[in-house]
């Protein structure tokens, strides 16, 4: 069975809009809908360019609607969270009056058997509206606009950026070279895969040489030093950004294990103050306590699960200083 | 394999912030002035290639899709290309295949980064905390050179300076530092050890686009008084993150993709066949390193040519006239950047940055771990060196 690690990422974007969707959003905290005139068309919602030619468009807005015609539909019977209303609703096409588009939206209409082809329906706007397309919180039967909640008005100045919260759920496969090399780390050993070609040796599950093209599995498997030696390092100065972790300047050391030729590249440090890091260091493998939460695999990396940073012996430097050269 | 040559190049005025525009406004900014400077309109072109870097950048997932109108591209071939920050050179690539394939006479290349929308830092953390950003990446690399070489640290500083100092002569460019020096650039903060502040490049919003044609399209171009920039050799190349051994510093990648185009090219002797190169240098170290890594300089000495001024506008082989990537950062319009600012040079269009006399020019970009490189050489002749 493969094992899956869930991973979610969130990040504020902000849009710009420009000068033609910005004007279209500001008129929606209006309860107007724009179209823009495209030769003898009129498209809803607006766009900045001919869609056919990719021509420029002048910026001639025309309002439409408010009520429009269900051209084509399509019943969501069980709504997640994501979904614009929270019960049973149809997306459709609704071709406002004066476009000659239509505009995807969704409507509310109670049930499948309520919606038809030709229908027709007006807005139901949000008594808060922003600025985006939700400020139509969906179309309704009927010829007749509603107001959803009480009318914030229109937005005090034009809405020229859209602020847009991402958030994205991975479920990753963890591949068994990974799952094992954190069960591994469980027991508190560093195990390499040493390709039987050109004999050098992969760490944190890699089950491949990238020279070689060659599968490594258990059969590959050797047991690598818990110790090793600082050979580069960098010192980084956090940038602030929604998500970030760090505060202060922190290490990420480059630690050639003992007795082989691999590097351990971007490695934390533990009980070692970002001064006292220097090549030539010699550093130990700390492990995490048992029950304490790891890296469990499914990154884009390799995974080192328990082994969490690395810290000073204590054993004079080794004086070599081409120790820097060797970065992978 | 059809000869082919550069006959628009167009980008916009980068900056931190366009909050004026959306990202298809901003991206048809560079088209259109590409467009107008190749004497063409959308309808002439047979097929658009666009690229940029990670979606996460800007949150915007396959823009391809949402900017095929805006590029002109309803019925025709259209190609995403994304190899990390060398993303814009392979973009070039790319078009330039199609034509020298024979598939398509007129191809567009686009590629763009609207980095205000989003963070930098963030994307490339993957979206987590602690990310090292690309100073951090680099860093050790940096280090590493410094100590092989033996090299000074004013190298660092001094093209920091060169570089803002080209860019004030380029209309285009983002930073406009007008009392840069190595002063100032000495005591700006230190970011990554060995990397200062004014030694790194900024995030900026902006987009690059060149129309690529064929010998025939070259030629009326020329008959027309309009200079062509042949492309004479185009090659990308890629290794693995991580393996013992590899060298980042001297990468094997790298060094493949310049004796590809070279040998395309027909050039045994880059410092004296080229007249300039257009670099990918996010941190001024960078030049040095790749100056090696390109053989223009012999390992060791990249640092010397730098030392004499020689990489200046005026010296003996001037890099990144344009200001660089330490200028304007659009990261995936970076690369393509290099590219049209290379064919700009060889077609004399470069205006108060142009090097005298420039016949041959290779451009270059890199992306992720050091481990992508796209390269092309350019020249006013499609036989400079018969």
């Amino acid at each position: 069975m493969t094992r899956f690690v869930e991973s979610t990422i969130t990040f504020p974007y902000r849009r710009s809009l420009g000068p033609m969707l910005s004007a279209f959003m500001t008129a929606l905290t209006e309860r107007r809908i724009l179209g823009i005139r495209c030769g003898e068309a009129v498209l809803v919602p607006p766009m900045e360019w001919d869609p056919a030619t990719g021509a420029a468009l002048p910026l001639d807005l025309v309002e439409v609607g408010p009520a429009g015609t269900v051209q084509s539909w399509t019943w969501v019977p069980a709504p997640t969270e994501q979904h614009p209303v929270q019960r049973p609703f149809a997306f459709a096409f609704v071709l406002l009056d004066g476009a000659t588009t239509p505009l995807l939206h969704a409507v509310d209409a109670g049930s499948a058997a309520a919606m038809a082809d030709g229908m027709r329906v007006a807005p139901r706007w949000r008594g808060e509206r922003v600025g985006r397309i939700t400020d139509i919180a969906c179309f309704v039967p009927g010829e007749q606009p509603e107001l959803d909640g009480d009318d914030t008005g229109p937005a005090a100045q034009p809405v020229e950026i859209m602020d847009y919260n991402a958030r994205i759920t991975y479920r990753n496969p963890v591949p068994p070279s990974a799952d094992r090399a954190v069960e591994l780390s469980r027991q508190q050993r560093l195990v390499g895969m040493r390709c039987p070609q050109c004999e050098r040796t992969y760490v944190g599950g890699r089950g491949y040489c990238p020279i070689d093209s060659i599968e490594l599995g258990e059969e590959h498997e050797i047991d690598l030093a818990h110790t090793g030696t600082i050979t580069n390092f960098v010192i980084i100065t956090p940038v602030q950004y929604p998500g970030q972790t760090e505060t202060e300047p922190f290490a990420r050391v480059f630690v050639l294990i003992d007795d082989s030729d691999v590097v351990l590249a971007y490695q934390p440090t533990i009980e070692l103050p970002v001064a006292d890091v220097r090549v030539g260091r010699r550093v130990a493998a700390v492990w995490a306590s048992p029950g304490e939460e790891i890296d469990a695999g499914g990154g884009m990396g390799v995974s080192l699960g328990a082994l969490i940073g690395w810290m000073p012996t204590g054993e004079p430097d080794i004086a070599d200083p081409d120790l820097v050269n060797r970065i992978f | 394999m059809i000869p082919c040559a550069v006959v628009g190049v167009g980008q916009t005025h980068h900056k931190s912030r366009r909050r004026d525009v959306s990202v298809g406004g901003l991206v048809r900014e560079a088209v259109f002035r590409a467009l107008d400077d190749a004497e063409m309109t959308m309808a002439d072109i047979d097929a658009v290639v666009i690229g940029k870097a990670p979606d996460l950048f800007e949150g915007v997932m396959k823009p391809e899709l949402y900017l095929s109108d805006a590029l002109g591209a309803v019925g025709k071939p259209m190609f995403r290309v994304h190899t990390a920050g060398s993303v814009g050179g392979t973009t070039a690539i790319v078009a330039a295949s199609h034509v020298q394939a024979g598939k398509h006479r007129r191809v567009l290349a686009v590629a763009y980064q609207k980095q205000s929308e989003g963070n930098a830092q963030f994307a490339l953390g993957s979206g987590k905390g602690a990310s090292l950003g690309a100073g951090g990446a680099f860093a050790p690399f940096i280090r590493a050179y410094i100590h092989r070489s033996g090299a000074p640290e004013h190298i660092g500083w001094k093209v920091a300076v060169k570089d803002r100092l080209n860019a004030l002569k380029n209309p285009y460019a983002h930073l406009k530092i007008e009392d840069i020096s190595i002063d100032k650039v000495k005591a700006s903060p230190m970011m990554w050890d060995p990397i200062r502040f004014l030694e790194s490049c900024p995030s900026s919003d902006g987009a690059c686009a060149v129309v690529v044609t064929d010998e025939e399209g070259g030629r009326t171009a020329a008959a027309a008084g309009r200079q062509p920039a042949w492309i004479l050799a185009t090659s990308s190349r890629s290794e693995p993150p991580s393996f013992p051994g590899r060298d980042p510093v001297r990468p094997a990648a790298c060094l493949q993709c310049a004796d590809d185009v070279y040998r395309q090219a027909g050039i045994t002797d880059p410092r004296r066949q080229l007249d300039m190169a257009e670099l990918y240098v996010p941190f001024s170290w960078h030049e040095a390193i790749w100056l090696e890594a390109h053989r223009i300089a012999e390992p060791g000495e990249g640092w010397r040519m730098i030392d004499r001024g020689e990489t200046e506008l005026g010296g003996a082989f001037p890099i990144n006239c344009s200001g660089g990537v330490l200028s304007s950062n659009p990261i995936g319009a970076s690369g393509l950047l290099r590219f049209a600012e290379a064919a700009n040079q060889v077609r004399g269009a470069a205006g108060e940055h142009q090097v005298d006399g420039c016949r041959t020019a290779l451009a270059m970009a890199y992306g992720a771990n050091s481990q992508y490189f796209s390269m092309w050489v350019v020249a006013d002749r499609l036989h400079p060196f018969d």
